[in-house]
């Protein structure tokens, strides 16, 4: 009888699973060997430097690649393939000479060829890479990007096995740093060729010179493995044997998984952070990305600098962070974002902070509120507000809205929360009258933030314009660049005038809560460019 | 019955046809690019890339250029997930998606023709109250909530099935419980609603007139007749869980096809928006065709060569 076949049926299967599962849970991972286990929030696109364009590929490329330098604690700039390094006194020629003992996976010698082919690979406009944009400077790097010269002129050569010298058009006073970013590694042709269209897809196609290898990802698979390279020239500090990362998206998964001990590290939601305030093992991983409000300058409403800081003023920046937010997200002291870059000690962030800018102080808001509306000559103002579309960008808007049209008389807020890539082009078209805008840098560095409020900046969507800022922004890439100091205050004064102008409002600097087993040790996290450094991290007992 | 299936064959590829177009057309309305820098990319750059990936023809070329590749079996390579052909990004994810969605799907429809059957058999009693009242239960509570509270007591506290991932059978069943009790109440309604009218019915009478036992008549007779309207429901059903659920996908860390389509959709990676609603859509098309052919078989009034067609 059917019947009795399905309930023969439906009983195997219901024992089979009472089985298995008891299979299941003998087996644990053991916690006194070298192996992390990573919790990962996204898949792994590419690890094809050229064409990577996430915050998972890059990390990935750092732990298993290695450029000139890598990146320690604080972004600081630690030996990489590069042995010496010799600047020319106008700070336009660098040397590099490399050490010899770099090799692929493959067996083959890293070289100063691998550099050249790797840098030319990614500005060759038929790669159509993303990052390319950061090879600006690099002689002819633009026209290479814009079809006008070959990819040969580009300013770098080798001379020989173990010598690279690169030339720039113009002063970059930030280019150490930006050797610390994947998209500046070698690549070897060898293996680009080998692999064709399957280069980087998979981790058996592609070569590695860094701390690990990548093994067990298959190109769209939802976990890997970074095993210890053994052909690596410093291995001896190298103390994990493994990393196995697992993607887990829900939070309330892996904070299960890191309960049951599956994981040593765990993101956390703002609800879930709120809760483990207490914990010892939270720990916050400070983005250097910071959240401004852009006010639409074409508009005449807008152009009225009492009306911008009417609105700055009424926010309660510090209610926002803590009860909208809860993720560990700090207040904003400026457009850099803290612990970005640092001058004898001193943090930019709080060297070039304005208080107007990021304070709450609503009997003075009402005034210049008042102020502004007579000076446009009317008794009320509707307010355009774009945002994105996710949870947390709904709230924000709510909140923000919330505080504009209870404390300023006659606001009236109506907003649009929208997907991602539609913000992006209503903001690039100037459809807004306030649109919420994020920024992270791509390196340690206060321009990464300041070049986008110049007059011609293509990002600078609301189009605030100021000829001091841009003067101070230009002699900082030319008269100035090579003199430290005198650099850095051009790049505090420029920020000055955007705030004391407040032509933007920062908002907040975001923040990752996440969970960390006390064991883990020395795993290094930079804010800017690439996040983790896992080269030196250990297991405690 | 040749005829009948080949008009429908036509029919089907039609369909596809009209679905792609629409698909391909309303897509290019979306506004932004599919580059996911695009936030750093000034226009000039997103021109230079736009050259690259033929984005700046006109739209009727580019659709010709799809539709040609397509007829070649060449989906394209995603924009997420560099030089991936979507190919390869489907056929490595719908593995998991299908499974569960088929488990899913044998475990709602057993479980709720049983509890439909005994509800019926027993209407109006303590026992139909209570089998109704898990099934408006069943079909209201969200699976993602089942799914959440599944893994913490099932999986985290008493340690049954694993919390999460993907590996043998025992990965499966919560998420295949999370995922099955949406049909499983849906099935039951149905069961419930089709037996009891079959019951009231006059060769029900007949047959217990006969001597027939209870249980030979209920499955003999009441059930068989009550699955036509089921049937119509599992086909499209199963094809919706087949193809991915987002969120038991992500709760329970399956690599499946679910999340890659809302992602694609979001990120604007416009060959796997085409790869994938093309693979929904040839599932739903063929499901309807086979759930056709069923009901013949089912029930021998409903002939498919007898009705002119």
């Amino acid at each position: 009888m059917k019947i009795s076949k399905f309930a023969k049926l439906g009983a195997a299967v219901a024992l089979s699973a009472v089985f298995l599962a008891a299979c299941g849970s003998k087996s644990s991972s053991t916690s006194s060997s070298q192996v992390l286990n990573w919790n990962e929030t996204a898949e792994l696109p590419t690890m094809d430097l050229s064409t990577a364009t996430d915050v998972v590929s890059f990390d990935t490329l750092n732990n298993t690649n290695e450029g000139l330098y890598r990146l320690g604690k604080d972004s600081k700039i630690e030996p990489g393939i590069a042995t010496n390094t010799q600047v020319s006194n106008d700070g336009m020629k660098y040397t590099f000479t490399l050490r010899k003992d770099s090799k692929w996976s493959n067996g083959d010698k890293v070289t100063a060829k691998d550099f050249v082919y790797s840098w030319q690979r990614t500005v060759n406009p038929k790669t159509a890479s993303q990052y390319a944009y950061l090879f600006s400077g690099i002689s002819n790097a633009d026209a290479i990007m814009n079809g006008k010269k070959p990819v040969s002129s580009l300013g770098i050569k080798a001379e020989g096995n173990y010598k690279l010298v690169v030339t720039l058009d113009k002063k970059l006073p930030y280019f150490k740093l930006l050797m610390g970013f994947p998209v500046f590694f070698p690549q070897s042709e060898k293996a680009v060729k080998e692999y064709g269209s399957k280069y980087g897809t998979a981790s058996k196609y592609m070569v590695y010179n860094g701390p690990f290898e990548l093994t067990k990802w298959t190109g769209s698979n939802l976990s890997w493995t970074l095993k210890k390279n053994n052909d690596y020239w410093d291995k001896k500090n190298v103390k994990l044997s493994a990393i196995n990362f697992k993607v887990n998206k829900s939070t309330t998964t892996s904070y299960n998984l890191y309960q049951s001990g599956k994981l040593d590290e765990t993101n956390l939601s703002g609800e879930q952070a709120k809760q483990l305030a207490t914990s010892k093992e939270l720990v916050t991983r400070r983005g250097a990305s910071t959240f401004y409000l852009q006010y639409n300058q074409t508009k005449k409403e807008f152009q009225n600098a009492d009306i911008r800081k009417a609105i700055s003023l009424v926010i309660d920046r510090k209610q926002f962070v803590n009860k909208v937010l809860g993720d560990g997200s700090t207040v904003a002291k400026g457009l850099v974002s803290t612990g970005l870059a640092k001058l004898n000690g001193k943090d930019f962030a709080d060297v070039a902070s304005v208080k107007s800018a990021v304070e709450t102080n609503r009997t003075e808001a009402k005034k210049l509120w008042a102020e502004g509306l007579k000076q446009l000559g009317v008794t009320s103002l509707n307010i355009q507000m774009l945002s994105d579309d996710t949870d947390s960008a709904k709230d924000s808007t709510a909140f923000l809205q919330s505080q504009i049209e209870e404390n300023l008389p006659g606001a009236k807020v109506s907003v649009s929360n929208v997907p991602f890539k539609t913000r992006l082009t209503r903001s690039t078209n100037g459809d807004f009258g306030i649109v919420i805008s994020g920024w992270g840098a791509d390196f340690a560095d206060p321009i990464s933030f300041l070049d986008l409020f110049t007059s011609d900046n293509a990002q600078n969507n609301g189009k605030w314009k100021n000829a001091e800022y841009d003067k101070l922004i230009e002699a900082s890439k030319t008269t100035d660049a090579s003199n430290t100091t005198k650099r850095w205050n051009d790049l505090v004064k420029a920020q000055k005038i955007l705030l004391n102008d407040e032509g933007i409002s920062p908002l907040y600097q975001q923040a990752t809560a996440t969970l960390v087993k006390s064991k883990v040790k020395g795993v290094i996290y930079n804010a800017a460019g690439v996040n983790y450094n896992f080269k030196n991290a250990y297991i405690a007992k | 019955m040749r005829k009948y299936l080949l008009k429908r064959v036509f029919y089907m590829v039609l369909t596809l046809f009209l679905v792609a177009t629409i698909t391909f057309f309303l897509m290019k309305l979306m506004p932004g690019t599919p580059y996911s820098n695009q936030e750093k990319m000034t226009p000039q750059q997103i021109r230079i890339m736009n050259e690259q990936y033929g984005l700046n023809k006109p739209v009727w070329l580019q659709y010709l250029i799809y539709l040609g590749g397509m007829l070649h079996g060449d989906l394209g390579t995603s924009f997420q997930y560099s030089n991936q052909p979507v190919s390869y990004l489907i056929s490595s994810r719908i593995g998991a998606s299908a499974q569960l969605g088929f488990q899913a799907m044998v475990f709602g429809v057993f479980f709720g023709i049983i509890i439909g059957s005994i509800a019926a058999i027993n209407r109006n009693t303590w026992i139909d109250t209570l089998c109704t009242i898990l099934s408006i239960i069943g079909k209201s509570v969200p699976n993602f909530v089942l799914a959440v509270l599944l893994q913490f007591y099932i999986a985290l506290k008493l340690g049954w099935f694993p919390i999460a991932d993907w590996g043998g059978f025992s990965y499966t069943v919560l998420p295949t419980i999370a995922l099955g009790v949406g049909p499983l109440a849906e099935t039951a309604r149905f069961i419930r609603t089709g037996m009891v009218d079959v019951l009231n019915s006059d060769y029900i009478e007949l047959a217990r007139a006969k001597g027939l036992t209870k249980f030979g008549i209920v499955y003999h007779h009441a059930l068989r007749n009550s699955l036509i309207p089921l049937v119509t429901l599992i086909g499209p059903y199963t094809v919706a869980l087949m193809t991915g659920s987002m969120v038991i996908e992500n709760i329970f860390s399956i690599p499946g096809i679910g999340e890659q389509f809302v992602k694609s959709i979001t990120t604007n990676d416009y060959p796997t928006i085409m790869g994938v609603t093309m693979l929904f859509s040839a599932g739903l098309v063929v499901v309807i065709l086979l759930t056709d052919i069923v009901y013949g078989i089912i029930d021998p009034r409903i002939r498919l060569s007898g009705n002119g067609d």
